[in-house]
């Protein structure tokens, strides 16, 4: 599937419902299918192939990990003794463009440079490095390029200093070459030192050099104790309200002198400290250490983002950065419950008193006391515009006034732009740290974070994590679902052309499908599992005929947290239906299996955040390593109908998955033919029945929601659809919830008893392994 | 393995096809024996060993005794392979009772051969005439670079001859050619093409569907095709088949790295010798006074039954869950081999990186390759790092190249005739009703008077429409 074809060129924008936290966080969603890297890759025509084999071969190439392109492609060998050298610094140099099991690709960009630099990593010690591990020589366009890009870099420095943002640099020249732009003129504050009408009389003061840490091991000849020296830096004041412009016009694709930001917390005297250490229990693993080191290499705290996927442990890796740098923080989260769950980690891995945590949401409306603290909110709360209450009003100025040390940012993948200038408006904060597990949006705005946030700081492998036993190994199916003929042939009618999601979603072989899979794991594994659904419509009508609880955007939190907690505890609650709402940071560690019935067209990000809901890893560490008898322990699902508009937005949705090496194996036969009617809609009558009342819903039931800005959406309407507002729907005022009753299960032609699937023994002989993956051509 | 139709299962079948007068002058000669019962399945071959000694025929009906009735198909199929061969010769007596014994020739040398032992009729040569004979490796280098450049050379250039805006490609080729030119006989040229390269007229040269299929073999797949041509065109160039057979046997129970005179060929050998050279069967060399030649690993592993993989080199290929190849070869053949059917994304030194597409793979298909050829030439060529995995090729890619060709298939094309400009509706409904009762009814539009039938009917409904006027 590595790039296939037609490209559909779409942009949208949901409405954003940004009412109080209970909505669902304004999500603002994405569908524009090409990328830059996607279509970079697409654009690989075979009459362009690169060529690039008159590139001369070390004499030990053989011993060396990876290959290096004039066009800034990078190829790394994952079997090279030198691959976890090679990795940590690629990572740090160049953007990761698939890495399955062998072969790693990356790509050299200026933005990825730039994080490099900021990380602390020199021009030179980057062309030496990557000079070392390269087989060949060293293209000469890449150094250029390197030369190129980073010539600049980690020149300009970004500082908060008593709530007064500086531009510092140990080069005046520079700041010149700055203050020529009209943008950083204007935004400049003459202070009362720098006293003339000139505007070249900065204000200086000593730092110390810092020390770079990170790949000397490789670099034996980089002069280590050159760099420890006194430097002299100048600086000139800028207005904080056009801070974010300032940044924006220094980077890559401007003036070319990218900010760094970094925090000197521990000489910081005016902010008070806040006294919490990290639990002795909380013992960061290996990579969350790593990604820390990253952000704190060199004694102060650096802004960026780090990427670590779903369940491996990313409140832990924000709790530590907080710990460390012992200043207030403020945290956001997306909405109310994953609010609470911050609150909770915070108590859970730090020593942090009860007193000094705070939420702020629309329910709880806390304060903390003394004069240091943390406190949890969603963005929502501090970006709103309307009326708050007074008691808000008075929170809000308390954060608007304080000087944050650190401000910890939840799932930044999912926040509009537009909602990040807000809150990074209102709240100062000397250091940024964004979170997330898919960096990945189908329009643009993930360039926007570089210089809202910051660089990225460090992305995990998913696949090493995998093996290392830190998240669970999903086994991702795609199953495919042939369209019954009454279906299809409605779906091919041009008058229902607003309800072709509904068609291939209600498709009763899905439904059998689905069922069969729902029943397959909670009674022969016992499994907990969650089916998705974006078509409320269809949310609705399965869940009522399976009889199972379900979470939409209406649901209240009270309720949410009722049905949650059931099936958490509860050995009767084994499968819950979510819509969108559940895509996103709300903590299901139980869940283990992921039915998808239907999505948001082809969000690749979609697809890696509700996989992201089955990571966490479950079960002794021994039995999830490769080998170990529960190798796979989650399973996730897709159901797609066959010739439908599903097909292609599937291949599209797994893109991201496949390129962290992860593999969709199709099942074509659900489900088995030896099913009746112990499954859901059999007879034909059923069906018919069930087709008349999709085609009789109103459009706006199971068609396209309506869109704020449809203006934009002239050229998606041919692919876009989504759900309708719930209460124009009968009948579902919130959750359903009744007790399963067991059936009769058909087993034949699936011969595998319950226990035989935890079987012993090696976990690649394909008889031991789960039913369903069967090697289909025996 | 692939049914293809254009591989001989081994070299026996082959043998198999000679006149009975051959086969037997064959069976004089000890090796060619031995070869023989090698080759046979092991049922046949205890069969031979038991016979070897009885010198009377023994009677079908006793030997069906030999067996359980269930292994009965077995049985057959042993007596039927032994009488291909003519190692077993079939006798009818006057009851009709059916009896066999041994080929009397047969008998008498492989007896011989369990006696005395086999003799080549040539020695090694000593190393003090031969001073540096190549090493083992030097000389697997050197067989597998002869047999690259001698696939190379008509096919990719044929291929690429013909394509224009490809033309740099053989350019490259050709230049690599003149670096280590080669004596190819027009007459080898023939040989290889035959069959898998056509011709026309003002045409250029294109690769035909078992073109594309050879390419895909194995190398040891694509020698017997290469020999099995160049045998059955022996008569052409004045040799006698019987003998060319014989000596490439022969061939095979020589020792890897070892050299042997010249001298001790005959004359037809010594012509069949160069071809073989330049195939890289045998190295040549020459000293101060005699030449001689060393057999490769390619030659002694002639006889080998095909599916032994003893003689496999080393795979090269990676296959990512991304349908990402990554293919560890400074070879220009495997570049354009996976060309057939993969995107070239990126050329490297000593690595080539493709992406497997759908819509290479339909280029793939539309030329004749099938899905199992491509799955089976990724897992024999896997890289030794992958190739230690339980599917050496990631299952979801294996499956996705079979449903893609299935894909292809799903739609059946069908003959039919669409009628319309009824003269009147009372005439067209009664050819709908007609066609009805034919069977081939297809599809009606009653308002505008228009119909399909099945094509076979048309006949039928020209007729029926004829006489309605």
């Amino acid at each position: 599937m590595g790039g296939q074809g037609e490209k559909g060129r779409q942009i949208k924008r949901l409405k954003v419902s940004s009412k109080d936290d209970f909505k669902d966080f304004g999500i603002d969603e994405d569908t524009d299918f090409a990328d830059a890297e996607d279509s970079s890759r697409d654009g690989l025509q075979e009459g362009k192939k690169r060529d690039f084999t008159k590139l001369e071969l070390k004499l030990d190439h053989s011993n060396r990990p990876l290959w290096a392109c004039a066009d800034g492609r990078i190829f790394l060998e994952t079997f090279s003794p030198l691959y976890k050298q090679a990795y940590d610094f690629l990572i740090a140099i160049a953007e990761p463009v698939c890495r399955p099991e062998s072969m790693h690709e990356y790509n050299l960009t200026p933005h990825s440079l730039y994080a490099a630099v900021s990380v602390g990593l020199e021009t030179e010690t980057i062309i030496s490095v990557l000079n070392k591990l390269s087989k060949t020589k060293l293209p000469r366009e890449m150094i250029d390029f390197i030369h190129g890009s980073t010539a600049n870099y980690g020149k300009v420095k970004l500082v908060l200093k008593k709530n007064r943002y500086f531009v510092e640099s140990p080069f005046p020249e520079v700041l010149k070459t700055l203050l020529r732009d009209g943008t950083i003129a204007g935004a400049r504050i003459s202070s009362d030192q720098a006293s003339t009408l000139h505007g070249d009389a900065f204000t200086v003061s000593k730092t110390m050099g810092e020390i770079e840490g990170g790949h000397q091991e490789l670099l034996d000849e980089v002069d280590v104790a050159a760099a420890a020296e006194e430097k002299e830096t100048h600086s000139f004041e800028i207005d904080p309200a056009q801070v974010e412009q300032v940044k924006q016009r220094c980077l890559p694709n401007a003036l070319n002198f990218p900010m760094l930001e970094e925090y000197d917390f521990r000489n910081d005297t005016v902010n008070p400290d806040l006294n919490m250490e990290l639990k002795p229990h909380a013992q960061p693993r290996p990579y969350q250490e790593k990604s820390l080191s990253k952000m704190f290499g060199n004694g102060r705290a650096r802004s960026g983002i780090i990427v670590l996927p779903c369940g491996a442990g990313k409140s832990l890796v924000g709790v530590s950065a907080a710990c460390r740098i012992k200043k207030s923080c403020l945290c956001l989260a997306t909405n109310a419950v994953s609010v609470d769950q911050w609150a909770f980690q915070f108590k859970l891995w730090s020593t942090i008193r009860d007193d000094q945590i705070c939420r702020f949401t629309s329910d709880s409306k806390e304060t903390f006391r003394g004069n240091a603290g943390v406190v949890v909110t969603t963005y929502n709360m501090v970006a709103f515009g309307g009326k708050r209450s007074e008691e808000s009003e008075k929170i809000i100025e308390e954060i608007r006034k304080r000087e944050w040390g650190l401000l910890l940012m939840d799932e930044v993948h999912v926040v509009p732009a537009h909602m990040f200038r807000k809150v990074l408006s209102i709240t100062k904060s000397h250091c940024k740290l964004g979170l997330t597990a898919t960096l990945v949006r189908e329009d643009e705005r993930i360039t926007d974070l570089n210089f809202l946030i910051g660089p990225k700081l460090y992305e995990a492998n998913w696949l090493d994590l995998v093996k290392g036993g830190f998240i669970a190994n999903v086994q991702c199916a795609e199953v495919w679902c042939p369209m019954t003929k009454e279906f299809f042939a409605e779906y091919l009618k041009k008058e229902n052309s607003k309800k072709k999601q509904a068609l291939y979603v209600m498709n009763p072989n899905k439904f059998r499908a689905c069922e069969f899979l729902i029943r397959f794991h909670e009674q022969q594994r016992g499994d907990k599992i969650i089916v998705f659904a974006d078509n409320l419509f269809a949310l609705t009508e399965y869940a009522m005929k399976l009889r199972k609880p379900m979470i939409y955007g209406a649901t209240s939190h009270t309720e949410r947290t009722r049905i949650l907690s059931a099936f958490k505890s509860s050995p009767d609650v084994n499968t819950v239906f979510l819509s969108k709402v559940g895509d996103n940071s709300i903590d299901i560690p139980e869940a283990n299996v992921i039915i998808q019935i239907s999505s948001h067209a082809g969000s690749r990000r979609q697809e890696a955040q509700r996989l992201g809901r089955i990571l966490r890893a479950k079960g002794r560490l021994q039995d999830r390593m490769a080998g170990g008898k529960e190798e796979y322990n989650a399973f996730f699902y897709s159901l797609v109908s066959t010739d439908t508009q599903e097909m292609y937005y599937s291949t599209k949705r797994q893109q991201f998955l496949i390129d962290q090496g992860y593999s969709f194996k199709i099942i074509t036969s659900l489900p088995p033919p030896c099913s009746g009617a112990e499954l859901g809609y059999y007879h034909l009558e059923d069906q018919l029945a069930l087709l008349t009342k999709v085609l009789s819903a109103g459009d706006d039931a199971v068609g396209l929601e309506q869109l704020e800005e449809d203006t934009d959406d002239i050229a998606l309407q041919k692919a876009r659809r989504s759900v309708g507002s719930m209460s124009a729907m009968s009948g579902a005022n919130g959750r359903v919830y009744m007790e399963y009753r067991h059936t009769s299960f058909c087993r034949t032609g699936h011969g595998k008893q319950p226990g035989q699937v935890q079987g012993k023994g090696k976990p690649k002989d394909p008889n031991k392994r789960h039913v369903l993956f069967k090697k289909r051509f025996g | 393995m692939p049914q293809v139709k254009i591989v001989p299962k081994n070299f026996m079948d082959m043998v198999a096809a000679l006149p009975a007068s051959k086969l037997d002058s064959l069976y004089t000669n000890t090796f060619f024996c031995e070869a023989v019962l090698r080759s046979l399945p092991p049922v046949s071959k205890m069969y031979v060993l038991r016979m070897l000694y009885i010198d009377a025929a023994v009677s079908a009906k006793l030997m069906q005794e030999w067996v359980l009735p269930d292994s009965f198909s077995k049985h057959k199929a042993a007596i039927d392979r032994l009488l291909q061969l003519r190692v077993f010769t079939e006798s009818i007596d006057r009851k009709r009772e059916i009896s066999y014994r041994l080929n009397p020739k047969y008998q008498e040398n492989l007896r011989k051969y369990l006696v005395h032992g086999g003799t080549l009729s040539r020695e090694p040569m000593p190393s003090s005439v031969t001073v540096r004979l190549p090493t083992l490796e030097e000389l697997d280098a050197y067989a597998l670079q002869q047999w690259e450049v001698a696939l190379s050379a008509p096919f990719v250039c044929l291929y690429f001859a013909g394509n224009l805006e490809k033309c740099f490609l053989l350019q490259l080729i050709n230049s690599s050619l003149v670096e280590r030119p080669t004596n190819f006989s027009p007459s080898m040229m023939k040989v290889f093409q035959r069959g898998l390269i056509t011709t026309r007229d003002n045409e250029a040269p294109k690769l035909t569907e078992n073109g594309f299929r050879f390419l895909l073999m194995e190398t040891h797949t694509q020698l017997w095709y290469i020999m099995r041509e160049y045998i059955s065109t022996s008569e052409g160039r004045g040799m006698d088949t019987a003998e060319l057979i014989s000596f490439l046997l022969e061939l095979s129970f020589h020792v890897t790295g070892e050299a042997y005179n010249m001298n001790t060929l005959t004359e037809v050998q010594q012509i069949a010798i160069k071809d073989l050279a330049t195939l890289g069967l045998v190295k040549l060399q020459q000293g101060r006074k005699e030449s001689w030649f060393i057999p490769t690993k390619l030659a002694t592993n002639l006889s080998v039954s095909l599916s032994d993989s003893s003689s496999r080199k080393e795979g090269f290929v990676v296959v990512e869950t991304n349908f990402r190849l990554y293919a560890y070869s400074t070879s220009k053949l495997h570049c354009e081999i996976l060309r057939l059917f993969c995107r070239i994304e990126y050329q490297l030194p000593n690595l080539i990186v493709g992406a497997i597409t759908k819509e290479s793979l339909y280029t793939a298909f539309d030329n004749g390759i099938t899905s199992e050829q491509i799955i089976l030439f990724l897992q024999q060529h896997a890289h030794p790092r992958v190739a230690q995995k339980a599917p050496a090729v990631p299952e979801n890619v294996t499956d996705q190249i079979r449903l893609w060709e299935t894909d292809l298939n799903r739609v059946e094309m069908n003959l039919a005739h669409f009628y319309e400009d009824f003269p009147s509706m009372d005439i067209y409904e009664a050819a709908c009703d007609y066609a009805r009762e034919l069977g081939g009814f297809l599809w009606e539009d009653s308002k505008k008077m228009r119909l399909i039938v099945r094509g076979e009917m048309h006949e039928e409904m020209k007729d029926f429409l004829r006489r309605q006027k």
